[in-house]
């Protein structure tokens, strides 16, 4: 008996989000870990939260398992950042949408805000824009409220007190991309992750592919980059940690063929945060990592050289 | 670096130059081994193996952990040559018709493929991110060192088989006479088989796995509608993967988000359709000067009547 207590309590500690009866008030699914981490930081203690995809994947390209399917199920919400991010998942989704909430975080922005990117859709990459993800938390915490009124009010403080920090981050941020010079504040990376980011802080977003990793960039659109890098003498350019890397190798090899010599930026944080333990672990901690890397690249070139050394 | 050949870097961009060498060599050597293989009716056996190679590829990473083109390669050539093994070995022990046979390991390959490589990706394996691009190639990322590779094989590739020529001839034309003849026919069969499947690896950069069978098969079936004879037709066949690839890439550079794997294959399929019109003799035009020759101004269509 002792032990059963023991292991009782050994058991309690494990979960995740003990609320007064030891069981999270709301298991909650979400798609993405940009979007886990929104949730966990409305959620707090008093939830549940499991990622489907895990640290550094594509979610473009993402297929569902069996097992995602028995997840989603088992959830009590699904969170996701929709707008297409989840090509793959959408359906399931939708399906899903009829038996239990889902809440699609880009379907909750103003439409006027968001990116359009043809054919009545928009740029689905909406939380590099601190400002633009802060209107986010509501919609996760009124749907967590229903689910569990209790908690309600502790929610709506948590979701107010994010979208504050989150306030906070846009000022940082702007302010320490001040220090690259304008001619220079050009982002190119394999994957356009970044366009509300550059609209947001006025950095010019390149990228090598088009918006979803499965369009395949052309000869054209190489020879064309390779033009604008050596004509603007971009220093560095950025490579994603789950877009492969191949296109910009290429790249470099153009650009220094005509005499510019263009360095690895560094790895940017784009459709998947970190680790746990990373210095990406959540959406605040990766837009700074991502602003160091790309600050630290374009405003010293001398800088970046031990970067892509690394 | 490597340094440009002086005109030639002066008047194209670097990347179209790397991209265009690579590729025209993959697609001349393709014809080559490409004629031996379609006269021997393995263009399908080309397929399989392309669609095979998906599973090697994958593995590779997930055992190496590395991108480098040529350890990606390595495995798929593995998995390419296990998957024709099966082939022969199906078609050897369970009777099963050939066509039935390919179609069995293609298919059965090519899912063993997709699941893999959807796992890893969904597992989150580092790098697997865009190793589903190898489904449809990615020429315009070469890069010179992996230009080097292709073209290196390539060339080795064609000398294979300038060197084996006669044998091979022998072989492609008239097995069971080769056999009676005491040459070791098995052995040298299975040596082209190789050598398309190596072909069919190399063209997986250019191509991917899904379009790199028409880098084997398409040249030599254009060069066969415009000569009988084996040499001749090499010759061309490898001149038409070449012109293939070059027209190819120059097209994928000349205007945005074309695709440059499929755009090459687009440009031999229209060899193809020319020569089913122009060629001499096997030609429609010819064909359809014959009948009025002859009189018979519904000779195209008794032609059709008898397929």
């Amino acid at each position: 008996m002792l032990r059963l207590m023991i292991f009782g309590v050994i058991a309690s500690l494990w979960l995740p989000v003990p609320t007064a009866w030891g069981e999270p008030a709301v298991r909650v699914v979400a798609t993405t870990t940009v979007v886990a981490d929104l949730v966990r930081q409305v959620g707090g203690d008093r939830i549940a939260v499991e990622s489907l995809m895990a640290e550094g994947v594509d979610p473009h390209s993402y297929r569902a398992t069996p097992r995602d399917a028995n997840r989603l199920a088992r959830a009590e919400l699904v969170v996701a950042n929709g707008l297409h991010l989840e090509g793959k998942l959408a359906t399931l989704l939708s399906r899903l949408s009829s038996r239990r909430p889902v809440v699609f975080l880009g379907e909750s922005l103003p439409e006027e805000r968001l990116l359009p990117i043809g054919n009545g859709l928009f740029d689905p990459h909406i939380w590099f824009d601190a400002a633009l993800w802060s209107q986010c938390p509501t919609a996760v915490a009124a749907a967590l409220g229903k689910l569990d009124p209790a908690g309600a009010a502790n929610y709506r403080q948590r979701a107010a007190v994010y979208t504050t920090r989150l306030a906070h981050l846009d000022t940082q941020v702007r302010d320490r991309l001040a220090a690259i010079p304008a001619r220079r504040r050009v982002l190119i990376t394999a994957h356009d992750a970044f366009r509300y980011f550059g609209r947001a802080y006025d950095v010019e977003v390149i990228g090598v592919q088009g918006t979803s990793t499965e369009s395949e960039a052309g000869l054209a659109d190489m020879n064309r980059l390779v033009e604008l890098v050596v004509s603007r003498q971009i220093p560095a350019v950025f490579v994603e940690t789950s877009v492969s890397d191949r296109n910009l190798m290429a790249l470099q090899e153009g650009a220094a063929a005509r005499g510019q010599q263009v360095r690895l930026g560094g790895r940017l944080y784009s459709d998947a945060l970190g680790a746990p333990g990373s210095d990406g672990d959540t959406l605040e901690r990766a837009l700074l990592a991502n602003v160091t890397t790309i600050v630290r690249a374009l405003a010293d070139p001398e800088m970046s050289a031990e970067v892509a050394d690394e | 670096m490597m340094p440009l050949p002086g005109v030639l870097g002066a008047l194209l961009p670097y990347n179209t130059l790397v991209v265009a060498c690579g590729v025209a060599a993959v697609g001349c050597a393709a014809g080559v081994v490409g004629t031996l293989g379609v006269l021997r009716r393995r263009a399908l056996v080309a397929d399989a193996a392309a669609h095979a190679t998906l599973v090697g590829v994958a593995l590779a990473l997930l055992v190496t952990g590395q991108r480098s083109l040529a350890v990606l390669l390595a495995g798929g050539l593995g998995s390419a040559i296990l998957a024709l093994g099966l082939l022969v070995l199906i078609r050897a022990v369970t009777r099963t018709r050939d066509d039935a046979a390919t179609a069995i390991v293609l298919s059965v390959s090519f899912g063993l493929g997709i699941v893999l490589i959807s796992g890893m990706v969904a597992r989150g394996v580092p790098g697997s991110g865009g190793l589903e691009r190898f489904l449809l190639g990615h020429a315009a990322a070469l890069t010179a060192a992996d230009a080097m590779l292709l073209g290196t094989v390539s060339v080795l590739v064609i000398l294979a088989v300038a060197i084996g020529l006669k044998e091979a001839t022998m072989v492609a034309f008239d097995p069971a006479f080769a056999a009676a003849a005491g040459w070791p026919a098995a052995m040298i069969d299975l040596v082209l088989v190789a050598l398309v499947a190596v072909m069919v690896v190399v063209g997986l950069p250019a191509a991917g796995a899904v379009l790199v069978t028409a880098l084997v098969v398409i040249p030599p079936v254009v060069a066969r509608q415009w000569t009988d004879r084996l040499v001749p037709m090499l010759v061309l066949a490898g001149g038409v993967g070449l012109a293939s690839g070059v027209i190819g890439v120059a097209v994928s550079s000349a205007s945005p988000r074309l695709p440059t794997g499929p755009v090459v294959v687009l440009v031999a399929a229209g060899c193809f359709a020319v020569s089913l019109v122009v060629a001499p003799r096997r030609g429609l035009l010819a064909r359809w000067r014959a009948g009025h020759r002859r009189g018979r101004t519904d000779y195209l269509l008794m032609t059709e009547d008898h397929r």
